[in-house]
């Protein structure tokens, strides 16, 4: 108990030390008024706000395009998914029967049907014709 | 009684000088002259708070300009009748431009916290041992340099606090109301921050 009243006695002379000590570092007044009544203050005060406020200029104009590039970018984005989706969607059909659409060979010949027709088919379709001929 | 002489008086109010709140309006009308009447009004008010945490003048002038930089660009926040009186408005934006250089300062490395000399250790001996610790510090010169190498090495809060409690004399509520902070909070700080000092006095003694 009395170690701890010798403390609360030592804190309370640090603290009114330090009181002291910190009014002691604001005697500063001499240097206030110096540096209060220094030519050209106001002058040099207004070129600083003429700064500050062609910087805040800037900085706004920077502001606008920072949120306007990535916005245009997305936009630019899903266009060209867009566009990619679709083309992709018209690529060649699936053909579902014999007949299909005009198609072109690499000779320029065109056939109307997909079917091939072989020599055989050729032989029997002549014969065909001949018998049909010939019974007439 | 002639009326006409009577009635071209000019009121009272309109004869003597401005008060702020007219002054910042015609500020933000683009009255250029105006901020300079405000600026001449209240700039030795500025210099003496830079003052209480800068010892050179060309520390001072800098928070002046800064200060002043400051207020100018806000006075749309003054002028929509948030605040009721210009100077502690000013004062207020004041206190936090020393902060951020104080906060600033000790970011900066080469900012090296000057040595306490043998003698000092020995004044600040002698002056806990003395019975009237701490009444007469601020007379003698050597208190000043060393109270400044000492309060570098406390935190920019710290040091803020203390000196608007001791040097300022500011109440709690008026430093809560500085800082946008709440009573309790103040009074937390503050007693952290005496805390602080005691331990920088204490490696010393």
């Amino acid at each position: 108990m009395v170690v701890k009243k010798r403390d609360s006695v030592s804190e309370e002379r640090l603290d009114r030390l330090g009181r002291g000590l910190v009014r002691a570092s604001a005697m500063n007044e001499a240097e206030a008024e110096a540096a209060a009544s220094s030519g050209f203050l106001y002058a040099r005060l207004r070129s600083r706000i003429k700064q500050s406020e062609e910087r805040e200029g800037w900085l706004v104009t920077l502001r606008v395009f920072w949120r306007a590039v990535p916005a245009m970018a997305l936009v630019a984005v899903l266009a060209v998914a867009l566009f990619i989706s679709t083309s992709l969607g018209a690529g060649p059909s699936d053909v579902a029967g014999d007949e299909s659409p005009l198609d072109m060979t690499t000779e320029g010949v065109v056939f109307a049907d997909a079917r091939n027709m072989s020599s055989d088919d050729v032989l029997a379709t002549i014969l065909n014709e001949d018998e049909q001929e010939a019974s007439r | 009684m002639d009326e006409t002489v009577e009635n071209s008086a000019p009121p009272a109010e309109d004869v003597a000088a401005p008060d702020d709140a007219r002054l910042v309006g015609r500020v933000v009308a683009g009255d250029e002259d105006a901020f300079e009447e405000l600026f001449n009004r209240h700039r030795r008010r500025v210099a003496l708070i830079a003052s209480r945490f800068f010892r050179r003048r060309e520390q001072i002038e800098e928070i002046i300009q800064e200060s002043f930089t400051k207020a100018y660009l806000a006075l749309a926040d003054f002028s929509n009748e948030r605040e009721t009186s210009f100077a502690a408005w000013l004062a207020r934006i004041s206190f936090n431009t020393c902060y951020d250089e104080l906060r600033r300062q000790k970011r900066r490395p080469e900012s090296a916290m000057s040595e306490v000399t043998e003698d000092e250790s020995e004044w600040l001996k002698g002056q806990l041992r003395a019975e009237g610790a701490g009444d007469d510090v601020e007379a003698a010169t050597v208190a000043r340099d060393l109270a400044h190498k000492l309060l570098s090495r406390l935190s920019p809060e710290d040091r803020l606090l203390l000196v608007m409690l001791d040097v300022e004399g500011l109440s709690v509520s008026e430093i809560a109301e500085i800082n946008r902070w709440s009573v309790s909070k103040v009074k937390v700080r503050a007693h952290r921050a005496r805390a602080s000092l005691r331990k920088v006095l204490g490696r010393f003694l």
